[in-house]
């Protein structure tokens, strides 16, 4: 490739970063919360019983890594020079114009993710039976958040995109229905004692 | 242990860096190829509407880079995103 092709391809996409940036932050920002779902419910069901401080500390970074990627994946989409958003646009729902059903379904998961989330750090004052009640909607968060892009994506319909997410969102799912279906047969008391660990305990778990 | 957490932190976000760079990569050299799905979408439109276009013209504007409005604006938002055409790329 010359160097005259690549000028002439920069300039064609230069108009479009923020929409690429976006758009590559918003896949990222799925891949890993699909795998934070992953890692926590290998901790939460206690699959995983040899690692478990390793996967709380993949669980919290990967976390950490989804709130990252989506606040580029929102806050990109203000330079997109064709949207044009605003800041209510893209942070309150039933706002914009563009596609609102599934543009508030990704706010209302950022939020509820961000919200959820970053409550980890406050379980001590939330107290961790509530918490860990509390945390199980990060999994709902994440399925609307998988809905959001599924809606609404621009590269939903790729086969490279639909197979990247099937690679990590597939297991997520069935760890999920797995967690759900032995869920309703744990007994009260079990988990009663579970909550009562201390509090720096691996305790992320859903 | 605490070595072992940092590990793993660095792990992840090499991940996250990598896996944003991939994408972004990806879906550059989508667009730019003339391959990306809403542009192209948006092409099929404009070729659809002009029929007075002949089909070698049409699929070599389709593959051009220089064709780039988006088409996603056309499930309502037409109206309201005034930059419709500042997007329009320039190719000389």
């Amino acid at each position: 490739m010359h160097a005259n092709d690549v000028s002439i391809l920069a300039t064609a996409v230069g108009p479009h970063l923020f929409w690429i940036t976006s758009r590559a932050a918003g896949i990222a920002a799925l891949v890993l919360a699909s795998l934070s779902v992953c890692v926590g419910l290998l901790m939460g069901g206690r699959l995983l019983r040899a690692h478990r401080p390793d996967l709380r500390v993949a669980h919290e970074a990967l976390s950490l890594a989804t709130l990252a990627a989506l606040v580029v994946h929102g806050l990109t989409l203000l330079g997109d020079g064709y949207l044009h958003p605003s800041l209510g646009d893209i942070a309150v729902p039933f706002l914009s114009g563009y596609k609102t059903f599934w543009t508030s379904l990704g706010i209302v998961a950022f939020w509820a993710l961000l919200v959820l989330g970053l409550s980890y750090y406050a379980r001590s004052r939330i107290g961790v039976q509530r918490w860990r009640k509390l945390h199980r909607f990060a999994a709902l968060a994440w399925i609307l958040g998988l809905a959001h892009s599924l809606g609404e994506g621009t590269d939903a319909g790729q086969a490279w995109f639909l197979a990247m997410i099937a690679i990590v969102a597939v297991p997520a799912l069935g760890l999920l229905l797995a967690r759900l279906r032995r869920g309703a047969s744990v007994s009260a008391p079990s988990s009663r004692a579970a909550d009562q660990a201390p509090v720096r305990q691996p305790s992320i778990a859903q | 242990m605490r070595r072992r957490a940092r590990r793993i932190r660095r792990a992840v976000v090499g991940l996250a860096v990598a896996l944003f760079a991939a994408t972004f990569l990806v879906v550059y050299v989508q667009l730019a190829s003339g391959h990306d799905p809403a542009l192209v979408a948006n092409a099929a439109k404009r070729r659809a509407a002009s029929p007075s276009v002949t089909s070698t013209e049409a699929s070599a504007a389709e593959s051009s880079t220089a064709t780039s409005t988006r088409s996603e604006a056309s499930t309502g938002s037409e109206e309201s995103s005034s930059g419709a055409s500042a997007v329009t790329t320039s190719q000389s």
